[in-house]
């Protein structure tokens, strides 16, 4: 007996200490933002991933910032522009106290040098044409640059405020060569790199000369905490227990079954955004048999019901969606409102009843012997398993039998370029109507990304016109008519808008969420600890 | 002794081979394109193929095998796709953790696995005996991501006493302790069952045999007889299974390291073949495949330590 005693005592003993140990997790100036996935590099011209941007909006800066609004441009590494009469140059003047994070002085060559990187063919960038018609962009000064294009690009500000555009250091680029944003970055930002272990976690710590954060913050440098450690976790327990339990102060991927109780946690706070500029939805090859048919469309948009889908498939916290983007975007035509699509099952089915496609023994609609039976592309994962099983269920109520092929992403973006089938599910992000139409609906990106073989030359001229407006009217008028005609010939089914929420420690004060590019973070300059 | 250790090493190579050739057919049957990984979700159809070209993706699986079995043999596993850093040097980060946690797992749920088993044995028919048959059944049936999220539900969630969210640093630090405490013991549960069980079974067949009886003759002390001359004896099938269940734990490390975001060769395995990163996907199995085969070595060598005839 006073053997067993001695041996709990000791076991007892143990735990106390690997406890003790284990203290705080984290010493009080570093927050570690759990994540679900990371991104292939962190190259700015090379990636398109969200978890790209993320790190880049902190690691680097923009010569223009966008407002919480996603509407207002404010200024950045640029303290003010101009933009000429034919609205083809636009003259930048920057800061001249900007340094990289190497202490480096940043000037206009490094901003040249940034654009033209990202517009050289040899980098292969696949977000080339968010730089515009480029004709030339040149450093007239240290501190002015001129952007020339060759015809007026309306969305160029906007575009510019996105991670692609951040300005690096041409030195850095050349001595990292393939290296670059894989094993260092050396930027503008508010953060610097310290090191990427791929798949594990980032770490970035303050960039201590930093002082020329976007007006949008109430500090503008440095940042506030001393060092930020984005882990990944793919299971969504553990980042959901994380964020409870404080071994993780801040995430943006928070199971959505979670919200309830990080809601009901006194120790969590959950940061909301009412805008919601990341849709998704279910897009028609629409040359397709059967699909080509704009009622069948019209029919299979109805039968969906995203209220339902928002409800029970993620809890109430996404926002249905009727519209191909935010009816908050900028340019979103109001005139569009009362024309949405909305479910009405009873309708649907009147409508394809009268296009001649009769339901069979079977429930499912056929026409000249041929079935009503699209075939669906998608990802794998949980959204997408429960969105395709949820639209295919609503489909049936119909009589179509909407057959689901989901693949790995990194598969999905090959077999979506093919014309092997009738539609397609994914989401994206966008800052405004014309940064999503252009994207989507140009006749130029057939097959991809305008998956639709959609091709209208009424609406690439409209495109066009919106592109190259001069003013805000215009290019809001084109744009405005653009959307009305997708809407009309439903192109899509869109299924809801996904508003940012971000789960934050009660340590840490208040932040805003921003959704620039779906980075609820954005500079990161508000994080800091209260407590 | 020498002859068998080669004898054995030799007998490796084969396998190795078919492990080379099943990993690169196998990775080449999944879905994912290695050329849409370095092109980005964005590229063209044009761009996708001119990087198959340049990976030589286009070429007859059989040569690209061969260039990849060449490159294997010069000690070249290749760039990952994602971070291009060599293969080697990536799996060479990842091998530390996965041996500490399987070390870590090892150096409670063998002990145990035994002791329990030796102690049903010793207590066979009572109740001792039949709570561990029961804790064994229960081990064995809970699937490794089952007690993982309990664990990390319960200890880490409500009862707020370990950390879950990766590698705390060394093991011999304080922080690095506690971090591996509940992936050692998600990954050490599912070993404690066949090792109680088969420990269990071993000794009760040693009981009955004559050298037991004539220590217990002797008036040796039960411990003694039980340790020196039960559980002595008994070593080789535990010893067995204990190889083929490390086995086991390099899979069940897959899912531990997910679950508790563990940053060793199983997490990297399962991220390479899900972001299509061939390369590293490649060496990561290569190299599970390896410390199977390293360890059933260990494995064979042991016997022969533990009953010197099987070396002749």
């Amino acid at each position: 007996m006073p053997r067993l005693r001695s041996l709990c005592r000791g076991l007892a003993l143990g735990a106390g200490a690997v406890l003790a140990l284990a203290g705080p997790a984290l010493a009080q100036k570093s927050v570690t933002i759990v994540r679900e996935v990371d991104s292939n590099n962190y190259d700015p011209h090379k990636s398109t991933a969200r978890a790209a941007s993320e790190a880049l909006f902190m690691l680097a800066d923009t010569l223009v910032s966008l407002d919480y609004d996603m509407a207002t441009i404010r200024p950045g590494l640029a303290t003010s522009w101009a933009v000429s009469d034919d609205k083809k140059t636009y003259t930048f003047k920057l800061r001249d106290d900007v340094t990289f994070c190497d202490g480096k002085k940043m000037t206009a060559d490094d901003v040249v040098y940034s654009f033209k990187r990202w517009l050289d063919p040899a980098t292969r960038s696949p977000v080339r044409w968010r730089a515009g018609p480029v004709d030339d962009i040149v450093a007239v000064d240290p501190t002015t640059v001129e952007y020339r294009l060759k015809a007026p690009f309306s969305e160029m500000l906007y575009q510019l405020t996105q991670s692609f555009a951040v300005v690096v250091d041409k030195s850095d680029v050349e001595k990292l060569g393939p290296d670059f944003g894989v094993k260092g970055l050396n930027g503008t930002g508010p953060f610097c790199w310290v090191d990427w272990k791929p798949r594990n976690e980032m770490r970035m710590k303050k960039n201590a000369a930093y002082r020329w954060g976007p007006p949008i913050y109430d500090n503008k440098g440095p940042a506030q905490v001393d060092e930020i450690v984005w882990k990944i976790a793919p299971e969504d327990n553990t980042r959901l227990a994380a964020i409870m339990t404080g071994q993780s102060q801040i995430t943006q991927y928070v199971p959505y079954s979670g919200m309830a109780p990080i809601r009901a946690n006194r120790t969590v706070k959950l940061v909301e955004s009412k805008e919601a500029f990341w849709t998704y939805f279910i897009g028609f090859k629409i040359d397709k048999e059967g699909v080509n048919d704009p009622e069948v469309r019209k029919a299979m948009v109805m039968a969906v019901d995203q209220a339902a889908i928002a409800k029970n498939l993620f809890f109430g916290e996404v926002n249905p969606a009727y519209s191909y983007i935010s009816q908050d975007a900028l340019d979103w035509n109001r005139k569009v409102d009362a024309e949405l699509i909305r479910t009405n099952v009873a309708e649907a089915n009147r409508i394809l009843d009268a296009a001649g496609w009769a339901r069979g023994a079977d429930g499912f609609r056929t026409k000249d012997g041929r079935k009503l039976s699209p075939l669906l592309y998608s990802f794998t994962g949980s959204t997408w398993q429960k969105l395709s099983e949820a639209v295919q269920g609503d489909l049936r109520k119909i009589g179509v039998d909407m057959r689901v092929q989901l693949f790995d992403a990194t598969a999905a973006w090959g077999k979506m370029a093919t014309q092997e089938f009738d539609a397609f599910g994914m989401s994206y992000p966008y800052i405004s109507a014309g940064d999503a139409l252009n994207l989507y609906f140009r006749s130029a990106n057939i097959p991809t990304p305008n998956r639709m073989n959609f091709k209208e030359a009424k609406v690439d001229r409209l495109l066009d016109a919106g592109m190259t407006a001069t003013t805000d009217a215009d290019r809001a008028a084109a744009y405005g008519e653009v959307l009305e005609d997708v809407h009309r010939q439903a192109l899509w089914i869109p299924l809801y808008h996904e508003p940012m929420k971000i789960a934050v420690s009660a340590k840490l004060a208040p932040i805003k969420a921003h959704n620039n590019y779906g980075c609820g973070l954005y500079k990161g300059l508000d994080i800091r600890y209260v407590q | 002794m020498t002859r068998y250790i080669l004898s054995r090493l030799l007998s490796a190579i084969p396998v190795l081979f078919g492990v080379l050739l099943f990993g690169f057919l196998l990775l080449k049957l999944t879905p994912g394109d290695p050329a849409t990984v370095v092109g980005g979700p964005m590229a063209t159809p044009e761009v996708i193929e001119a990087i198959r070209r340049e990976m030589g993706l286009d070429k007859p699986v059989v040569w690209q095998f061969l260039v990849y079995v060449g490159r294997v043999l010069q000690g070249d596993l290749g760039y990952s796709l994602i971070s291009n850093t060599r293969v080697l040097d990536e799996l060479s980060e990842a091998f530390g953790p996965t041996v500490e946690l399987m070390l870590a797992c090892l150096v409670w749920s063998i002990p145990l696995g035994i002791g329990l088993g030796t102690l049903a044995a010793a207590y066979r028919g009572t109740l001792v005996d039949r709570l561990v048959i029961a804790i064994s059944v229960v081990g064995v049936s809970m699937p490794i991501f089952f007690v993982g999220l309990l664990l990390v539900q319960y200890v880490g969630y409500y009862w707020n006493l370990l950390p879950f969210l990766g590698r705390g640093g060394p093991v011999w630090t304080g922080q690095g302790l506690a971090h591996i405490v509940l992936p050692a013991v998600a990954l050490g549960v599912f070993f404690i069952g066949p090792v109680a069980r088969m420990t269990r079974a071993a000794c009760l067949e040693t009981f009955g045999q004559d050298h037991v009886r004539t220590a217990r003759a002797k008036g040796v002390r039960e411990t003694r007889v039980v340790l020196r001359h039960v559980l002595a004896n008994a070593m080789i099938p535990i010893v067995t299974l204990v190889g083929l269940q490390i086995g086991f734990l390099l899979g069940g490390a897959i899912v531990t390291e997910t679950i508790f975001s563990w940053p060793g060769v199983g997490r990297l395995a399962v991220g390479a073949i899900l972001s299509s990163d061939l390369p590293l996907a490649q060496g990561a199995i290569l190299m599970l495949a390896i410390g199977f085969i390293l360890t059933n070595l260990a494995v064979d060598l042991l016997y022969a330590v533990l009953d010197p005839r099987l070396a002749r």
